[in-house]
């Protein structure tokens, strides 16, 4: 598992390992998937964390305004975000 | 100019039709996100008063129930649990317009008061729509045990509308909640019609556009102009739909909007949506920061974070969902089998003692093998759906659902399907009818219609015994691998017409799997109750009344028009076997049934079946199992009930027929495929047709699966008899 030193840089959510936090920069997309996403509190500057990922690694599940989420890769994809830990 | 919601809503207040004769209940309509304990809160408000309709036009379920509470006749309607008001799902759009169209009297906001934050983001929304409205702090037990204070009074002075603290489950706090309601429904307490402030440069765009929206006096009347506004902003195509049918300046108010926005999303380099999004989202921040505080010595245990390690951990997910899936399937079918078992037993007991104080004749034929035999036919499953609902309410209202989906989800997407697919598919390798009910749980309407058209290609208890019953009297020492080489390609066929549907008819974008793992919750028993009393009702109703006529056309087309020597049907079945056959053999060959199945006979005979074998697939249709006792009577065996299949029948039916010249282990092969693809029975029709709304989709079924099977069917006995040609 990847666990390079924390940069500032920014990734894809679909990056991040499970067990880090992350800070969202924007959510990327348009229509359905991207007004579900922002309706449910990944907007910019939200924090939040990767919990855990499911058996081939996809879906994983997200901890953002202290609610599980759970989320395709394609769909994390999506999420910019910076790791703050 | 934020007025304009209240005047418009008082003159419609007023003027609302009369609906009938007696008095006007007051209309209490629930809203919440899901998982805000809204159903439970709803259930412990009606109790049994409730009914289940439809919202007009879509499938979108309707709850409602009228209760008489203290001097007043209310009315509450549950609308569906949404995150949001935006018009991206049918929920959605079907929850704000009811609220525009119908003009609720109250609305009632349920909050899980553990998560305000996200869920006063809904709130806020239903505030813009310029609605009375109460808020009820649900949940509100788990706020003292996680040590969260909430300042009731604050939170409520800051919001403007009127707050209450409930406990959905135990039914706290639920008279004052309707106390409320009622006051602020009779304008007694008026709550503050201010909505979020979005900042000056967002305010002036919205102003804007309502000068716009101004100049059509008569829409305006009509909708919330503040909410539209908001709308068009987010450039919501359903608030777009509405300019355009309705406002007469359709065209400059549109691309004076589209204007508006596009300067305010230069303004602010993001988009519109998102812009507002978090505006709604930092109003809700700040007015939890301002009233919560969280008592950090006593952290909470977080059981469902306990829980998930196990169930949701990446080599264990898989394991605990099958056991899940293992003692569900265990409950409904090992206690349901029973149950059905002793059902069937009176319904054939009920036709006996017909039989034996009737005098014999076509109109006790008709009671016998038609009516008891049809009703019998429906009421059979009935064990099956209130253990299966029992099952599948558990598993929903526990939080688990959501769990088993983040589960399954990879593999089931790779067919196009959703990881709540595999439910629908486990069941019904024991019934379609539960199976096809249990892909309610699928939110998303394209991912619903293609999970319950291939559900039923699943080996159902009924199919069982007939491909057992062929494969062992073809492929005696094989027989194993033969069944389950049909078992293994009902399933790929399965997953490769929902890849076909997916990449034809219900192209587009996949629906996502960004879904809410939810805390872990006891259900209610009265919650678990209500919904299985409910489901079994519905299933009784609508399958009972269709599937007993059907049951009974049936009948009559293999049993009509009577031979001439129909005197000797009716006589009692004499001791030797052969005069029987002889005799329902005409009778079935002279019958509508027969005629049509001679006459079909060249097309069947492309697959390698006979005329006889047409019959019985046709009465197949009726129930799958059905197809062995008609083979029976064709192929001269005495006659049990269609319902109790005992072992040495069947097995007496395959060495009949293993012997009979025209059938070769090739035409037993093409036959098994047919009969696992072909037409669903008509409990599983009736089934399609209440959950997807429309007929057309269970006639549709019926006619692909007919084709695919006979398609299938063809191709293997036609490329078997072209090899054995060669081969010999």
């Amino acid at each position: 598992m990847p666990t390079d030193s924390t940069t500032t840089t920014v990734q894809s959510l679909a990056e991040i390992p499970a067990g880090r936090h992350f800070r969202i920069q924007r959510v990327r997309g348009h229509g359905e998937i991207r007004q579900r996403l922002i309706d449910l509190g990944f907007i910019k500057n939200e924090g939040g964390a990767v919990v855990r990922e499911a058996l081939l690694k996809d879906p994983i599940e997200i901890v953002i305004k202290s609610t599980h989420i759970s989320l395709r890769r394609s769909e994390a994809r999506l999420i910019d975000v910076e790791v703050t830990d | 100019m934020n007025f304009a919601p209240r005047q418009q809503r008082h003159r419609y207040g007023r003027f609302r039709p009369k609906s009938g004769a007696g008095r006007k209940p007051i209309r209490i309509a629930l809203a919440g996100n899901p998982n805000s304990g809204k159903t439970s809160l709803f259930n412990a408000i009606t109790g049994q008063h409730q009914h289940i309709g439809n919202y007009p036009g879509v499938t979108v379920e309707k709850k409602y129930g009228r209760l008489q509470f203290k001097n007043e006749l209310l009315e509450i309607i549950d609308l569906p649990g949404t995150y949001s008001l935006t018009a991206y799902s049918l929920e959605e759009i079907v929850a704000r317009d009811f609220v525009i169209k119908e003009k609720p009297d109250v609305i009632v906001d349920v909050l899980d008061a553990t998560n305000l934050e996200r869920h006063l983001y809904l709130l806020l929304q239903f505030q813009e729509l310029g609605v009375p409205l109460v808020g009820a702090l649900n949940m509100s037990d788990e706020c003292a045990e996680k040590g969260i204070c909430i300042d009731q009074e604050q939170l409520s002075a800051i919001l403007g509308i009127p707050l209450v603290k409930t406990v959905g489950t135990r039914g706290a706090g639920l008279s004052r909640l309707l106390d409320t309601a009622i006051q602020v429904a009779k304008r007694e307490l008026v709550p503050d019609q201010r909505h979020l402030n979005y900042g000056v440069d967002v305010e002036n765009a919205h102003n804007q556009i309502i000068d716009w929206l101004k100049t059509d006096a008569a829409f305006i009347r009509k909708y919330p102009v503040h909410w539209l506004a908001i709308k068009l902003l987010e450039n919501d195509h359903d608030a777009i739909h509405k300019i355009k049918s309705e406002h007469t300046e359709a065209e400059k108010v549109l691309s004076a909007s589209d204007h508006i926005r596009r300067r305010l999303e230069d303004h602010f380099h993001d988009d519109s949506v998102a812009i507002i999004a978090q505006q709604r989202y930092a109003y809700s921040n700040g007015a939890i920061r301002e009233t919560i505080r969280i008592d950090r010595s006593r952290p909470a245990l977080d059981w469902t974070e306990r829980i998930d390690r196990i169930v949701l951990n990446r080599f264990l997910g898989i394991p605990v969902f099958l056991l899940v899936m293992f003692l569900i399937y265990q409950a409904t079918f090992g206690l349901g089998n029973p149950f059905a078992g002793i059902i069937s037993h009176w319904f054939t007991h009920l036709a006996q003692i017909v039989k034996d104080y009737m005098p014999a004749g076509q109109f006790r034929d008709l009671i016998t093998d038609g009516l008891i035999a049809g009703v019998g036919g429906v009421l059979v499953f009935l064990p099956l759906v209130v253990l299966l609902m029992l099952g599948l309410s558990l598993l929903e209202d526990t939080g688990y659902m959501s769990r088993a989906a983040f589960v399954m989800d990879k593999f089931f997407h790779l067919f196009g399907l959703h990881g709540r697919s595999f439910i629908p598919f486990m069941l019904a390798t024991g019934c379609a009818v539960p199976g096809i009910m249990a892909a309610r749980s699928l939110v998303n309407r394209r991912d619903r219609i293609i999970t319950v058209l291939v559900t039923p290609f699943m080996m159902c208890g009924a199919k069982t015994p007939v491909i057992a019953m062929l494969s062992a009297a073809f492929f005696s020492r094989r027989a194993g691998l033969i069944f389950w080489g049909i078992w293994f390609f009902s399933w790929i066929l399965a997953l490769m017409m929902s890849l076909l549907f997916r990449k034809t008819f219900f192209k587009g974008d996949q629906s996502p799997l960004v879904m809410e793992l939810p805390p872990y919750r006891w259900p209610s028993l009265r919650s678990v109750m209500i919904h299985m009393w409910q489901r079994s009702l519905a299933y009784l109703r609508k399958a009972g009344t269709i599937i007993l006529a059907a049951a009974v056309i049936i009948w009559i087309a293999l049993n009509y028009p009577k031979a001439s020597s129909n005197v000797a049907i009716l006589t009692p079945p004499p001791a030797e076997n052969e005069l029987i056959l002889s005799v329902s053999d005409s009778t079935l060959h002279y019958s509508f049934a027969g005629q049509v199945g001679r006459f079909l006979e060249p097309v069947l005979k492309l697959a390698g079946f006979d005329w006889k074998l047409g019959v019985s697939l046709f009465a197949g249709v009726a129930a799958k199992e059905i197809i062995i006792s008609t083979m029976g009577i064709l192929y001269g065996i005495a006659e049990e009930p269609a319902v109790s299949l005992n072992q040495s029948h069947t097995t007496s039916v395959g060495y009949q027929i293993r012997n009979d010249p025209s059938y070769s282990p090739l035409v037993a092969i093409s036959l098994m495929l047919f009969v696992m693809i072909y037409t669903p029975c008509l409990a599983t029709l009736v089934i399609i047709k209440k959950e997807l709304g429309h007929f057309k989709w269970a006639l549709f079924q019926a006619a692909y699966t007919l084709g695919l099977a006979y398609l299938l069917a063809v191709i293997i006995y036609q490329a078997g008899t072209f090899f054995q040609h060669i081969l010999l």
